[in-house]
């Protein structure tokens, strides 16, 4: 044993504290690299949370949906919808799924009285409101009993309610859509959420708001005259049962059709990750900004390493002389360095949670501060001052005592 | 070979770019534990260097040294540190003292490389510091003290791990007579004691306190013991 860890520490904290500016600078690139680093990962973060809330918000990881694959050219004699027949087949073979809703959907003109809109009317099951966890403020949703009677009745989203009614009541009123008078009997619930990163509609949930609903059965009977279904969606009884019934799902559509990917079967999950990678860029352009710092800061920091040794030979050959080995000059400079960086990493990893609200605020993103990226940004700084502090510290530990004695 | 330091037909050269200039030409040299030595001769004469390789801290081209029935040659660079630490105290002219740390840590370096833990090492080398008169100094840096006081904490250093051979290079060469004069004697009780100096000096009234004076001239022992 010779000299300690600590009385290392003890020695590098001396040595950077009688040099404050030329070790202010040296770190400089440090603080940038881990304050970056910092923003970044509450970036990451803050849009893993956001993707999350916006998939809770959308029925949960449950949630399963069943859509045309507009990737896949499908050959002619292959349908790339369902019939209601085929729908029932399927529901049937899955009774694992808790909810079950195919949904047709039309754009359509609603009126009432001398107002008008354009807006996307759905046929659909009642267990929509359930696999979307979305209900009426007033009124009541789309009943069975209303699926078999085919019954003439709409529920209507906010902005349509508001684009035909205005304030008044508008349950108990009768609306035409398309060519058909339809009763209102419900109003679902205002759905918002905050569009972070967007200009102009901050409401991420809009289009939901746009839209009505009317029974499937009304839709398919009196309405669209057929029954092709290109969409539905379902939800298992928990989350993890649902990659398993996904699987299953889409087995069954497969052999359906002749094996070809006519249908996506998206479990909730993976389509929250791909709306996830939509905002890679962002994070990949903010990593490779912390990269080129940190690398720069490691030049800068070797090179004065580097100058540091030459202006201490001499104090390197006194401490050859009196016993120490040339791991013991080794590790003190190796140490010292890390040290150094780590030091700079504290101070960016502050520098970088103290500026998150205004990257956030500049973003319009939230950025959210977690305890592993602390750790992981001054595991980057350490590392850091063991790449660039290696070859200067092999340096010192390989100088000639004599020589450096006689050093001036 | 009954010496502590056994010195047979040693050879050495450095290398300036293509040139080769010799230092030491076939210096044979036996020195007995408890000796003061003086080795004295011109600038240039090699004794500096004679120096440095009974200190371990360079080698020689040629020729065989023994230390305490070691060949030095032969004992592995790790322990070689070993030996500065422990058999060896150095003492220069230029003192060599660390300017950022005070006296007291540049006293405890040596201990701190042996491998004492802060208590003992604070210890010692305060007990050290007093012996040479600077008790009363400890937290002064080198540069508030005088080349005297420089020199005796340099001392200090020297002798903190009690090392049987105290190797001095013009320890007088930068100071006054009278501070001088009081480095030597410390050196004297230091021989008194039982260690065994060794001096490199160029001036006679400084060799005048040795038991023994080796003159080297151009790399070579001139003649030999004169008391």
């Amino acid at each position: 044993m010779a000299i300690s860890l600590k009385e290392n520490i003890i020695v590098g904290f001396s040595d950077f504290w009688s040099r404050k500016i030329r070790s202010i600078i040296t770190v400089m690139g440090i603080v940038l690299g881990t304050m970056s680093i910092i923003v970044v990962l509450a970036l990451v973060k803050g849009i893993n949370a956001q993707t999350m809330k916006w998939m809770m918000e959308r029925g949960g990881l449950s949630k399963i949906t069943v859509s045309r694959n507009w990737r896949y050219e499908k050959p002619d004699h292959v349908k790339n919808y369902f019939t209601w027949k085929e729908l029932k087949l399927i529901h049937s073979l899955i009774p694992e799924a808790k909810y079950f809703n195919p949904q047709q959907r039309h754009w359509v003109r609603h009126s009432y009285e001398d107002k008008n809109y354009q807006a996307s009317v759905r046929g659909v099951l009642p267990d929509y409101s359930k696999i979307e966890e979305w209900d009426v403020q007033k009124g009541r949703f789309i009943s069975s009993f209303d699926i078999e009677q085919s019954n003439d009745v709409i529920v209507l989203g906010t902005t349509i309610k508001k684009e035909l009614f205005g304030n008044k009541n508008a349950v108990g009123e009768v609306i035409t859509v398309h060519d058909r008078r339809l009763k209102v009997i419900g109003i679902m619930d205002f759905r918002y959420m905050k569009n972070s990163g967007a200009i102009g509609n901050d409401n991420a949930f809009s289009y939901l708001n746009r839209r009505s609903f009317t029974p499937l059965t009304t839709m398919i009977h009196k309405g669209s005259g057929n029954d092709n279904i290109s969409t539905f969606t379902l939800k298992a009884h928990d989350a993890e049962s649902a990659p398993a019934l996904r699987e299953k799902l889409s087995n069954i559509i497969l052999n359906l059709r002749r094996g070809l990917p006519v249908f996506e079967v998206e479990s909730a999950k993976e389509e929250a990750e791909e709306a996830a990678q939509n905002k890679k860029m962002f994070t990949t352009i903010f990593y490779i900004i912390s990269v080129i710092s940190l690398f720069v800061g490691a030049i800068v920091i070797a090179n004065i390493m580097l100058a540091t040794i030459q202006e201490r030979t001499r104090e390197i050959g006194i401490r050859l002389t009196v016993g120490a080995r040339r791991r013991d000059i080794f590790v003190q400079f190796l140490v010292q360095t890390i040290l150094v960086t780590t030091i700079g990493g504290i101070f960016g990893i502050i520098l970088g949670l103290s500026l998150l609200d205004v990257v956030s605020n500049f973003l319009d993103m939230e950025l959210i501060a977690g305890v592993a990226m602390i750790f992981v940004a001054l595991l980057v700084s350490a590392g850091v001052g063991l790449i660039s502090g290696i070859i200067p510290a092999i340096i010192a530990s390989k100088l000639d005592p004599v020589e450096a004695l006689r050093y001036e | 070979m009954s010496g502590i330091i056994n010195i047979e037909n040693m050879k050495k050269e450095y290398r300036m770019g293509k040139i080769t200039v010799p230092a030491l030409n076939g210096v044979d040299i036996s020195i007995e534990e408890g000796e003061f030595v003086a080795i004295m001769g011109p600038s240039g004469s090699g004794k500096s260097t004679l120096m440095h390789i009974i200190g371990c801290l360079d080698k020689p081209t040629n020729g065989n040294y023994t230390l305490n029935s070691e060949i030095v040659s032969e004992i592995k660079k790790g322990k070689l540190s070993m030996i500065r630490n422990k058999q060896i105290g150095f003492v220069f002219q230029t003192f060599n003292l660390l300017p950022h740390l005070n006296i007291l840590k540049n006293v405890e370096l040596p201990l701190m490389y042996a491998g004492y833990n802060k208590k003992k090492r604070t210890s010692t080398a305060k007990k050290v510091l007093e012996e040479v008169g600077l008790g009363d100094r400890l937290k002064h840096k080198p540069s508030e003290l005088s080349g005297g006081q420089r020199q005796r904490v340099a001392i200090a250093r020297a002798i903190v791990n009690n090392p049987t051979i105290i190797l001095a290079d013009e320890p007088t060469g930068n100071l006054d007579t009278a501070s001088g004069g009081d480095i030597l004697s410390i050196f004297s009780d230091l021989n008194d004691k039982g260690h065994t100096i060794i001096m490199v000096t160029h001036d006679p009234a400084v060799a005048k306190r040795a038991t023994r004076v080796i003159n080297i001239v151009d790399g070579l022992i001139q003649d030999g013991d004169i008391t």
